[in-house]
């Protein structure tokens, strides 16, 4: 208050509190006016689409209640679709965590030398992910592939049904690029967490005699929680929208088992039917937002 | 405590090991790129019984004609005759970081002020106004680009640098939001009463105090926003034509007639290398951002 009166005293004039930078709100107007013209507006826009429909008649659109949420509903391919997002952003969490934080224990160490691997661990997170999805087209090739090769000799993988060509196999192939990416990004939040953590809980429960896996277990996971919760929300929020990977190595197959709800939304829009695709994309968006609010409660997260 | 050296030389192995399991693909893309044509498709993986050539980069990088560079590689018949499209790509590049820097420059800045007053100042209903900022981020890509194509045709956006940085600058404030708000939280409030009660005004104190306090932060951010924007694909793919973004450009080498293993390498390792020292640059202050304040209780 004293410095809005200093400040208001010197320049011989007083602005309402509200424009002054006292105030939250020309700090914030900039960013928010961006996001109300081109975030908020594309909502509305979905909204309004997904209760409309395009009459190829009369060329224009006709309002019609419900009827995209309903088709939806009834449509075998959405559940697919939904039931294809969950369960790849399932299992990319999981993997990712587990990795992550295996990795991240196995890197947290004050040596020479685990600098620089830390270093080369941030490297898949600066590659673009076309272009990721493209690195493991290669290396799963059924013909070339240098990892369907290695597959094949172990006997993993049937020389025959390449993992992308196959429709019960053609998903983990997705998983494989999504796991490689974006471990090193739980990896780098997990070692940040790991190297703030104090030290004088971890030496007393050494006096005590707790082996290193009790210790994890009941100090450093439980001290970790937040950021462990904030890692999976960003990460989640991402997964749920998967595009690019499926665009570029399975196109959605074989079939419609890779077929993501985002990228069947996609499909449906280059087909003409924006209003079908809106309706798609904001189940798509129901379900990001509901989950995010449960973690976020669950873990009591906040900003 | 210190534990045993056989145990210290066995977690090394395996760190060293991990990391260069997770390196094998970068590996095999950049060795691809160095490959002649043939070795690619090599059915038996082909780690050195090869000769290395810069063609796949010359004819990227330098805008060499493909069957010009096959002659003089000696195998005349090397790769199909390829489609119409052309396969330098320096333009791409320019366009790429034109719109790179712009929509981290722009995103940075609206960013920045917000997360200051998120930090510093409390209003009603923050935390919902923070959850909307990052429901953003939760929008399909294609939800958002098919509204922003009909909005880009009618302001005259599409198709040009600004709406492009515009839309990348979309997809980026969240994140950029949220970081730059946990570095202004390390800041202690007390800095900035220090400053006001000496008479500068807040945003005095933001700029000649606090600002200068979080370079690193801003760094951070900074990188991430480049990186974001240097990869995305979709909402360049929608919104522009003769424009063409690196990852774009890259999936245009998936052609018809067959999949420029060559060229796509090539292109893709070039555009990875200025993502990767800017992530160096900045490794230790974007560890710390990426926990997003959730370290503070």
């Amino acid at each position: 208050m004293t410095a809005t009166a200093i400040a208001g005293r010197r320049q011989g004039f007083a602005l309402p509190r509200f424009m002054t930078s006292e105030h939250p709100l020309p700090w914030l107007l900039p960013m928010t006016a961006m996001l109300l013209v081109f975030g908020l507006y594309p909502f509305v826009f979905s909204i309004w689409l997904s209760l409309h429909e395009w009459n190829r008649f009369t060329r224009a659109f006709d309002f019609v209640g419900a009827e995209q949420w309903v088709t939806a509903f009834n449509d075998a391919r959405m559940w697919n679709a939904l039931g294809v997002t969950v369960l790849y952003t399932a299992v990319c969490l999981a993997l990712q965590f587990v990795l992550g934080m295996a990795i991240a224990l196995l890197l947290d160490d004050d040596r020479r030398g685990y600098g620089f691997l830390r270093a080369l661990m941030t490297l898949p997170l600066v590659v673009p992910p076309a272009v990721t999805g493209l690195m493991f087209l290669l290396m799963l090739d059924g013909q070339f592939g240098v990892l369907s090769y290695y597959m094949e000799a172990i006997g993993l993988i049937d020389p025959l049904r390449p993992l992308l060509a196959n429709p019960s196999t053609a998903l983990i192939g997705v998983v494989l690029a999504d796991v490689w990416q974006w471990t090193p990004f739980m990896v780098l939040i997990f070692l940040a967490g790991l190297r703030a953590l104090p030290k004088e809980p971890f030496e007393a429960a050494a006096i005590d005699g707790a082996s290193s896996f009790q210790m994890f277990r009941k100090l450093t996971l439980p001290m970790l929680g937040r950021v462990i919760a904030v890692a999976m929300l960003i990460r989640g929020i991402d997964l749920f929208r998967i595009y690019d990977y499926i665009y570029v190595m399975t196109g959605g197959g074989p079939g419609t088992t890779t077929e993501a709800l985002s990228f069947y939304s996609g499909r449906v829009f280059t087909t003409g039917n924006f209003s079908y695709a809106a309706t798609l994309s904001l189940i798509v968006l129901i379900a990001a937002t509901l989950s995010a609010n449960l973690v976020m409660r669950m873990f009591r997260v906040r900003f | 405590m210190e534990p045993s050296p056989a145990r210290r030389t066995l977690r090394a192995v395996a760190a060293w090991l991990v990391v260069l399991i997770f390196m094998f693909p970068l590996f095999w893309w950049v060795l691809a790129s160095i490959k002649p044509y043939q070795a690619i498709f090599s059915t038996v993986p082909n780690y050195v019984d090869f000769t290395p050539t810069t063609s796949n980069y010359q004819v990227t990088l330098l805008g060499r004609s493909r069957v010009e560079v096959a002659v003089e590689q000696g195998g005349a018949a090397a790769g199909t005759a390829g489609g119409a499209s052309s396969y330098y790509s320096i333009p791409t590049i320019i366009d790429s970081a034109i719109v790179a820097v712009g929509s981290t420059a722009l995103a940075l800045m609206l960013a920045t002020l917000a997360a200051y007053a998120l930090s510093r100042m409390q209003f009603r209903g923050q935390q919902h106004f923070v959850f909307w900022i990052l429901s953003q981020r939760m929008m399909p890509p294609i939800a958002v680009a098919i509204p922003i194509f009909f909005l880009f045709r009618d302001l005259g956006l599409r198709d040009n640098h600004l709406g492009l940085i515009l839309a990348h600058t979309l997809i980026n404030l969240p994140l950029a939001v949220l970081l730059m708000k946990s570095f202004f939280d390390d800041v202690p409030k007390d800095v900035d009463e220090a400053a006001m009660i000496d008479g500068a005004t807040r945003l005095q104190t933001f700029r000649k105090v606090v600002l200068p306090m979080v370079r690193g932060g801003l760094a951070a951010t900074a990188v991430l926003c480049f990186i974001f924007s240097w990869t995305e694909f979709l909402l360049s793919l929608q919104l522009t034509t003769s424009i063409r973004t690196i990852p774009v450009k890259i999936s245009t080498f998936v052609t018809s007639t067959g999949t420029e293993w060559g060229f796509i390498t090539a292109l893709g390792s070039a555009a990875i290398l200025p993502s990767f020292l800017f992530i160096l640059l900045v490794q230790r202050h974007l560890v710390r951002g990426l926990t997003l304040g959730s370290l503070k209780e």
